[in-house]
Parts: C-alpha cells; sequence; structure tokens
C-alpha cells in the first residue's frame, strides 16, 4: 500500500525524477573523472547511461507496464504500417459492433423497458382470447384486435360492465384502472386550434399507475362520474409548449371538440401514458366521452351499460405476493360466468372471449407486435454480421501471421522471450479489437438516429427514444475482444512455435505441423464466410424484389401530382347538413387555387391502410356466411374519378345529379360487379347497405378496379358513393382532400392552410402530404428492409472478399517458391493463375452449398414480409449465387495474377 | 583491467545496507567507493546496477534519499537507512549466513 503510494508520487512527479536521476549520474561521473583523471576513462568505464537510467525508472514503473506502453507503441506503429489490413479489420469489427448494438438497443426500448411509473412490475393487462371465427357476443368494437398465429384473435377491450365487475370484485389486484384511445380531438386553446391525441382514463387510472403530477391536480375519482364539472390533465409538453409552463394555465378553460374542460393539471415530464409509440396530450375522464364524442356515436348514453360494447381497456396493480398465474386463476372464472351470461343462445356462449392477463409493465403490446418479428430478423442478421466480421478479424490476423513468422523468428532468435512475443501479439490484436470497438460507438450511435427515423417513418410524435444501451456495447465488444484474444494468441503461440531456422531460411520445408492447421482453419473460416453472405444476399434480394413488386403495382389511379390533407370540421362542431355545406364550400374554394387542376375529396385516404367496410343486402343473393357479403366502402366528392383518374368502363361517374334528396346512387368497381352480379351488367341494378337496410341504392357506374386499402392485399369489391348521400348510413365526420396540382403538391399547403383558416379559423388543417407519399408510407417496413438487407449483405460480401483475398494471397506468399520451380520447369502464367482460382472456386462452392441449404431452409421463415414472390425464388438465389461466385473470383484474382507474375529466378533464390 | 568478481547475485542489497549501516548516510559513488575499497577492490558495483538497486530500496522503504552538500561542496543524493532498512539488513544478513554455512558443508574436504 505504502509502495504504491510513493509509486504514485514518482509519477505525479515523474520529470522532477529525471532531473534528480540525471544530477546524481553528473555527480557521479565527476567523482570518477576525479579519481581516473580523465572525462573520458571515466565515460568508458561507466557504460551504458541511458540503459541505467530506464533501469531505474523500471523500477520505479515495474517492468509490465513499460512494456505494456511499449507493446502499444510498437503495435500502433504496425498499425499504421499495415493501412489496409488495419483498415479493413477496424472497420469490419465497427460495423459489426455497431450495428449490433443498435438493433439490440432497439429490441431493448420496444421488449423490455419499463413504463415510468411506480411499480411497473405489478402492472397487468387485461387481455381476451377467442377462437378462429366469429365472436358474436362482440356486437361492437372500437378499440383493437390481432390475429393470432392460430387464427384466433386477441382485444384489450371490454364492455364497461365487464371492467366494472372485474374492477369491484376481485382478491388479487390493489386497484384496477380502465382507458381508451379518444383519437385526435381539436383542441382549442387560446383561440388556436391545433389536432392533439387524446386519452380518456378512469378516475383510478393516475392513482393506480403511482404518477405524481408536474403541476395542479391528476384526474381523480370525482372527476370521473356523470355530472362532475369536466376537468382535464394536460401532458408536460402542451403545457410547456402553449402555456409556457406556466401556473396560470390551471384553471382555464380549453375546447375539446367544441366542448370546455377545466385544467386541472398537468401530468410529469416523463410520462406519456401506457402505449409506448403514442404520446396522448390530454387526459379526459372516461365519463366526459360524450362530450369531446358526441358527434361519432350516437350510443353515449347506452356505452356504459351495454355488455355487448367492447370498447374499455383495463390495467390492474398486482397485491403484494401475488402472481400473474393466480390472478388469471382467480379472475378467469369470474369472467368466464359473465361473458356467457350475456350470450343469448347456445351458440353464442361457445364461443365467448376467455381472460387471458399479460405483463403490464412495459406497456401496451402494439409496439411490440408491429415491430418484434422486424427486428427478430434484423437482429438476427445482425449477429451474422458479426460473426462474419469476426471470422474475418481471425482470417485477417491468421494470414497476418504468416506473413510475419520471419519476423518472429529473428526476434526469437535474438533472444526474445516468446512469453515477451506472444504478450506484443496479444498486444496487437487487442489494440484492433478496441479501435474496432470505438469506431463502433459512433456506428451505433448514427445506427440509433437512422432507425429512430425509419422507424418513426415520418410521425412527429414518436416517443420511442432508444438510447445507446451500454450493456450491449459491452456485450459485443466482449465478443470482439475474445475474438481478438483466441485468435491472436492462436496466431501468437503458433508464431512463436515456429522452428527458427528454416523460418529465418524461409523455405518450403518450413511448412511445420501448425501450419498446415492454420491454413485448414483459415480455409473454414472463409468457407462459413460465404455461406453466411450468401444467406444475407439471398434475404437482400427477397426483400428487394418484395419492393420492387410493391412499387410496380398498378394502384388504378394517378398518384402524381396529388395534394392530400385532413380535414376535420366536426370536431369544431360542425353537424349534419352544416358539415356537409362546409365540405362542399371548402371544395369549391380549394378548385379556384391557380394551379390546382381538379379537387375532390374522400372520408378516407386511398392506399393508406385505412378502409371502412360495411354489409351488403343484394336482392336474389343470400348470405351463407357474414364475411362473404361486405364489401369496402369510400364516400367521395364531386369529380373524384376525374382527380384521381379512375376511368369508368360503364356507365357514368357520381355527379351532381346525385344530391342529397336524390335516389341514393353508386359506382363500384369489378370485384364488386363480378362478386355480386356475375356475368351480367350491375348498371340499374339495386342493392342495400347493411343486413336490414333497405334496398335503396341504384348502381349507376362501373370504375376500373383501383387499390384500395393497401398494396399488398388482394383488390376488395370497393362502392363510391357520394358523401352527400353516405349520411343515411354513416355519419360524415372528417374529409380528405385530393387536389391534383399541375406543379410541386406541396408548394401549395400554405395556400390550402389559408383557405381554410378564411373559412373558419377554428379548424385545423392535418397531415398535409401527397398521395404517393402516403403510398409510400404503407411500405416503408419493406423499404427499410431492403435497404437495411443491402447494406448488410454488402457489408457481408465485402468482408468475406477481403477473408478470401487475405487467405488467397497468404497461400500464394507460402507456396512463392514452388510456384517458382513450376514456372521454371515451363508451366504457363494462365495455368498458374488457373491453379490459384480453381482453389478459390472450391473453396467458394463448398462456402455456397453449405449456404444454399441454410437459405432453403431458413428463408420460409420471411414468407410473410415478401410480396409478388415465393420465399426460395429461383431468380433471387441464381443472382445471389452468381454474385458470390462473381465476388470470390474478383477477389481471387488478384493474388492469382500475382502468383502468374513471380519471377522464377527471383522466387528460386529466395531460398 | 585489473581481476574484479562480480558481486554474487542477490547480496547488492545487502552490501549497500551494510554500507549504509555502516557509513550513516553516503552519496552512491561513495557506497560504490566503500564496497570496493573494504573488499579490497575484489568487488566492484557496477552503476548500471547500483542505482536501480538503489531506485529498488526507496520504492520499498528500505532507504531515505536527501539533496545534500558533500564534503567536496558538491551537491549530491545522500542515502540513509531506515528502520525498516534496518531490519532488512538483519533478515538479509541471516539468509547469507545460512546460505554461506550451507555452500560450505557442501564443499567441505570430506
Amino acid at each position: 500500500m505504502k509502495q504504491l503510494w510513493r509509486r504514485l508520487q514518482w509519477f505525479v512527479h515523474r520529470s522532477r525524477f529525471e532531473r534528480e536521476l540525471d544530477e546524481e549520474m553528473r555527480h557521479h561521473l565527476a567523482l570518477k573523472a576525479e579519481e581516473r583523471g580523465s572525462v573520458e576513462a571515466a565515460n568508458r568505464q561507466f557504460g551504458n547511461v541511458t540503459l541505467w537510467k530506464e533501469n531505474s525508472r523500471a523500477m520505479w514503473t515495474g517492468r509490465f507496464w513499460e512494456q505494456v506502453g511499449q507493446d502499444i507503441r510498437y503495435g500502433l506503429r504496425a498499425m499504421t504500417a499495415n493501412r489496409l489490413f488495419t483498415a479493413m479489420a477496424v472497420l469490419s469489427l465497427a460495423l459489426g459492433i455497431g450495428a449490433n448494438t443498435a438493433i439490440y438497443s432497439f429490441m431493448d426500448a420496444i421488449m423490455l423497458r419499463a413504463l415510468p411509473v411506480a411499480h411497473p412490475e405489478q402492472l397487468v393487462i387485461l387481455n381476451w382470447r377467442a377462437k378462429a371465427g366469429d365472436v358474436p357476443v362482440v356486437r361492437n368494437h372500437t378499440g383493437s384486435s390481432y390475429e393470432e398465429p392460430d387464427g384466433g384473435k386477441t382485444s384489450p377491450d371490454y364492455p364497461y360492465p365487464a371492467y366494472e365487475l372485474l374492477r369491484d370484485n376481485n382478491h388479487v389486484f390493489s386497484t384496477v384502472f380502465g382507458y381508451a384511445w379518444a383519437g385526435r380531438l381539436n383542441l382549442l386553446v387560446d383561440g388556436q386550434a391545433e389536432l392533439a391525441e387524446g386519452q380518456y382514463v378512469s378516475g383510478g387510472y393516475f392513482a393506480g399507475l403511482g404518477i405524481r403530477p408536474a403541476a395542479g391536480r391528476l384526474i381523480g375519482f370525482d372527476d370521473d362520474r356523470p355530472g362532475a364539472i369536466p376537468v382535464v390533465t394536460i401532458a408536460y409538453s402542451l403545457w410547456q409548449r402553449r402555456f409556457g409552463s406556466s401556473p396560470a394555465a390551471l384553471g382555464k378553460t380549453i375546447l375539446i371538440n367544441g366542448s370546455p374542460f377545466l385544467i386541472a393539471g398537468v401530468s410529469p415530464p416523463e410520462f406519456f401514458g401506457v402505449s409506448p409509440p403514442s404520446a396522448p396530450l390530454v387526459f379526459i375522464p372516461v365519463h366526459d366521452l360524450g362530450l369531446v364524442d358526441s358527434n361519432r356515436y350516437n350510443d353515449v348514453g347506452t356505452r356504459f351499460i351495454d355488455s355487448h360494447f367492447y370498447w374499455i381497456e383495463m390495467m390492474g396493480r398486482l397485491k403484494p405476493g401475488v402472481s400473474l398465474r393466480r390472478a388469471q386463476a382467480a379472475l378467469s372464472g369470474q369472467f368466464r360466468q359473465w361473458v356467457a351470461s350475456t350470450g343469448q343462445n347456445e351458440k353464442e356462449r361457445a364461443s365467448v372471449p376467455a381472460l387471458w392477463l399479460q405483463e403490464g409493465g412495459s406497456g401496451v403490446d402494439s409496439l411490440r407486435r408491429q415491430y418484434s418479428k422486424p427486428l427478430y430478423i434484423l437482429m438476427t442478421m445482425v449477429a451474422l454480421i458479426l460473426a462474419i466480421a469476426c471470422a474475418n478479424i481471425a482470417n485477417l490476423l491468421l494470414a497476418r501471421a504468416a506473413a510475419r513468422s520471419r519476423e518472429m523468428a529473428v526476434r526469437l532468435s535474438l533472444g526474445a522471450g516468446r512469453l515477451r512475443v506472444v504478450r506484443q501479439l496479444l498486444t496487437e490484436s487487442l489494440l484492433l479489437s478496441l479501435s474496432g470497438g470505438a469506431l463502433g460507438i459512433l456506428v451505433a450511435m448514427l445506427g440509433i438516429r437512422s432507425l429512430t427515423l425509419l422507424l418513426a417513418n415520418g410521425r412527429d410524435n414518436f416517443t420511442l427514444g432508444a438510447a445507446l444501451d451500454w450493456r450491449v456495447l459491452l456485450f459485443t465488444m466482449l465478443v470482439a475482444i475474445a475474438t481478438g484474444i483466441v485468435f491472436g494468441l492462436a496466431h501468437a503461440i503458433q508464431s512463436t512455435k515456429v522452428d527458427i531456422t528454416p523460418a529465418l531460411k524461409e523455405t518450403r520445408a518450413g511448412s511445420s505441423r501448425g501450419r498446415t492447421r492454420r491454413f485448414g482453419l483459415s480455409h473454414l473460416l472463409v468457407v462459413s464466410q460465404i455461406a453466411v453472405s450468401l444467406l444475407l444476399a439471398a434475404a437482400a434480394g427477397l426483400f428487394v424484389r418484395t419492393l420492387e413488386n410493391l412499387h410496380s403495382v398498378d394502384v388504378g389511379f394517378n398518384r402524381a401530382n396529388v395534394l392530400l390533407f385532413n380535414v376535420n370540421a366536426a370536431q369544431a362542431g360542425y353537424k349534419d347538413a352544416a358539415l356537409r355545406n362546409f365540405y362542399t364550400t371548402l371544395h369549391r374554394r380549394f378548385q379556384a387555387i391557380p394551379g390546382v387542376r381538379n379537387a375532390t375529396m374522400t372520408h378516407l385516404p386511398l392506399v393508406a391502410g385505412s378502409g371502412s367496410g360495411t354489409g351488403v343486402t343484394i336482392p336474389g343473393l343470400s348470405a351463407t356466411n357474414r364475411e362473404t357479403m361486405i364489401t369496402s366502402l369510400v364516400q367521395i366528392g364531386p369529380e373524384f374519378f376525374e382527380t384521381m383518374q379512375v376511368p369508368i368502363l360503364l356507365g357514368r361517374p357520381i355527379d351532381a345529379r346525385d344530391r342529397e334528396d336524390a335516389q341514393v346512387t353508386a359506382v363500384v368497381n369489378e370485384v364488386f360487379a363480378q362478386k355480386y352480379f356475375p356475368g351480367v351488367s350491375p348498371i340499374g341494378r339495386h342493392f342495400g347497405f347493411g343486413g336490414t337496410k333497405p334496398v335503396d341504392t341504384e348502381i349507376v357506374g362501373l370504375a376500373r378496379n383501383a387499390r384500395y386499402k393497401s398494396l399488398k392485399r388482394e383488390i376488395p369489391p370497393v362502392v363510391y358513393i357520394s358523401y352527400l348521400q353516405a349520411g343515411k348510413n354513416r355519419p360524415l365526420e372528417w374529409m380528405y382532400f385530393e387536389l391534383r396540382t399541375i406543379g410541386d403538391p406541396l408548394a401549395l399547403a400554405n395556400t390550402v392552410r389559408r383557405v381554410v383558416r378564411e373559412v373558419d379559423p377554428q379548424v385545423p388543417v392535418a397531415d398535409i402530404t401527397t398521395q404517393s407519399r402516403t403510398i409510400d408510407a404503407t411500405i416503408a417496413q419493406e423499404r427499410t428492409f431492403a435497404n437495411l438487407c443491402t447494406c448488410f449483405a454488402a457489408l457481408a460480401l465485402t468482408m468475406a472478399c477481403v477473408g478470401l483475398y487475405a487467405t488467397m494471397a497468404y497461400a500464394v506468399t507460402r507456396r512463392t517458391s514452388e510456384i517458382g520451380i513450376r514456372m521454371a520447369l515451363g508451366a504457363q502464367r494462365r495455368r498458374i493463375v488457373w491453379m490459384v482460382l480453381r482453389e478459390v472456386l472450391v473453396l467458394a462452392a463448398v462456402g455456397l452449398a453449405i449456404g444454399f441449404t441454410a437459405v432453403w431452409q431458413t428463408t420460409k421463415f420471411l414468407q410473410s414480409f415478401l410480396f409478388g414472390l415465393k420465399p426460395n425464388d429461383p431468380l433471387v438465389l441464381a443472382a445471389a449465387v452468381s454474385i458470390l461466385i462473381a465476388c470470390a473470383i474478383l477477389a481471387g484474382y488478384a493474388p492469382a495474377w500475382r502468383a502468374s507474375r513471380i519471377d522464377p529466378m527471383v522466387a528460386l533464390r529466395h531460398e | 583491467m585489473e581481476a574484479r568478481s562480480e558481486i554474487p547475485p542477490g547480496t547488492l542489497y545487502m552490501l549497500i545496507l551494510k554500507t549504509l549501516a555502516r557509513l550513516g548516510s553516503m552519496h552512491g559513488y561513495g557506497i560504490a567507493q566503500h564496497i570496493q575499497q573494504t573488499s579490497d577492490d575484489v568487488l566492484q558495483v557496477e552503476e548500471g546496477s547500483l542505482y536501480p538497486a538503489l531506485q529498488r530500496m526507496l520504492i520499498k522503504g528500505w532507504v531515505l534519499a536527501e539533496w545534500r552538500q558533500s564534503e567536496n561542496n558538491r551537491r549530491a543524493r545522500y542515502y540513509a537507512l531506515t528502520p525498516s532498512g534496518r531490519k532488512q539488513l538483519i533478515r538479509e544478513l541471516r539468509e547469507f549466513e545460512r546460505v554461506m554455512a550451507a555452500i560450505g558443508r557442501v564443499i567441505q574436504p570430506a
């Protein structure tokens, strides 16, 4: 301990130490010179001054650190001497480590991160599951449901009575609270309108989550009952943005969809609700739902008593000591009994949903459902990349060891200790790994940033902030360092085992047992690299083809030069006729904008992932199965077919004749006509919406098929109906406008905003984009995959080529004299090239054979991500194989060419 | 060159410690001189090992160093024993005697 202290002090006063040592030496020499009578004699006898100073210094630093310093210096010098080698090794490691860290950090953020609430591990999400097919007790459902792989259905939404039952009668939860998504609401603060996401919350929501307010108070039980004064809790970001974090905001009134609400308090900055991708800005008591939603639902009154209307989600907090399993057991019976009592007959009771509890610590799992599978695929890919990178490091180290065996022999013969040489080589491999890791941090940070952009896909309220995960980084770095150590050690030990004499002479006979084995190892590494590269190349090919196929899908209308945006006047208080008139006025104003060719509107954007379906009644066609008698629907404005350029094949488009009070008319697409009126002209025929509604709609036109909801799905039967006439069946709410422009559509964005503001400043314009961007956004995941995979595959190929090149270059070096003899005996240069290339091709063939088997076995897991091709698409596989063979030849040609240029005289004299 | 013997390995510390015990405090040159003279020029201390050894002893805490004016008015670094250096000397002497006695028994004519 004391010694350490003295050493530390020495370190601090290093320079004084040097000075003192110098002075001491001068003193010694002076005395000696006096004794000898001459300075020269003294100097001569004194010997190597530097050495003894160095030795004195080494006493303090310890020989170990002194040598570590030396090793590092030498290692750095060696790294700069072999720039290509260093760059290759460091870059492949950096990319391997960086890509892994980025993807795994996302994985962590999506899969594992806990909600910023008190004791998130106690939270439980209450879901239900139903078997495949219809669930007749669910008559009405708003919220979400997911298809399970077995065809069953999962949903988190319940009828309000079920929520009350489970909230009030259970012994496993300390609290149960409910919530429901309120959608985007029109928020009017100080006369300024904006759209904000909202969430309905029960009185126990904030208390149940254990959230403390940032200001004021949060919604409590007293706020969530009929007749209470309407209050809201606003999100911290809204408070900051619109009120400058002023306490004066509390008690202020804001209008939500036209209804006044008092601001009671502000939620803390880190809180974003329970569903990670979204971040509600206002939290509204569940019982005030009617104030906000009156326009859309005429059922507000019955919502809280209807046992067949599934809409509220719930979470429970486990009592201490209660396990998820026990809670599941305790509640499922209770729920089964209740839900069975809502069935009206045996058939309905046979397929009721069953309660299914899930851990809720990381929030509602919509995000996980959306991204987990793509992330697993990406994770597999980056893991493979890391494997290739490590194999590459190993290979490069092995090849370099061969090149340096002479250097090692020289060092050993000059008396370097074997351990010392091993340590030095190890230092070099570690230096490589560490610089790779350091650069990897940079790659990881860039990767995380670009992945966030990719996943957010243009959404500005994307709250999934993945941060660099240091544990993951540490892990990947450890893998890299371990590779450096293992292969560095292997190479170091083998290098120092060389039989010095032959190595110095560099004869053919120098291939000792160790060398042959090393040769085999590097071949093995190259073969596996080629196999893995093929796997990645094939995956990339599949995703690129998928993207190509999606791009070449004929949408059935002209997607170019269309400005698309959303206006919701219903939330600003417009209803029925006033609402229709508002949209009609807007449409007329838009048409008058200079630069607009035509304008139309639809109640949903085309090919944007959203759809609206309804049942149909066709006279003479009976429903064999409820599923088959449905159609998709678009409410359209004037000039829809002209603006979108959807050709009318028969009859006429919807036009000015189709007013509110006129005969209800519709244009149908070809799929609809073929399905419901096979073999006959649909024009003049009648059908009805829904199962029980009258057959009052006349088909006046047949439109060519156009994509409706997505590029991938088959085109469904579609009915186009005027927004003026649709009100009888479906209440009108928001409207999307499509403006076909002469120039760049987005250049008109501000004009459009101004026009809407002029008509009514309380109605905001939202989601301004273009039709082609909207379509592109639906295939963002495919594009991300195609881009990432192409990058990964290119990376893998490059690394495999480097590995192959290193192996062959080494083989050629090793065989220099053999090749020299061959050439001296008359071998043609061409034959020499072929000899080397043949070896390359054999390696490639083995790698490809293994890789091909792997591809054949694994691509089926990608099935659900592909479009328009089979997982084992022959074209893609053939392309991947040819690219790999081409790369192998390319990588092998340089060494082969070099081999053929060997001068026999030089090669033979080399011995 | 006169014939000089190398200092037996491991005994340099002991010689330095003993010299300092005898002289009180001394600079490096003086220590080397003293060892040479008292051994009748048989033992010659190499500067290359003397100074590293002194540094080592500083780390171990057996000696202390201090700059002083020497008798002929030069600034010199003087080394002096510490209590722990004194203990070390006793240890080394005992060990040395033990080894010498053992060697003596081996080479004694039978």
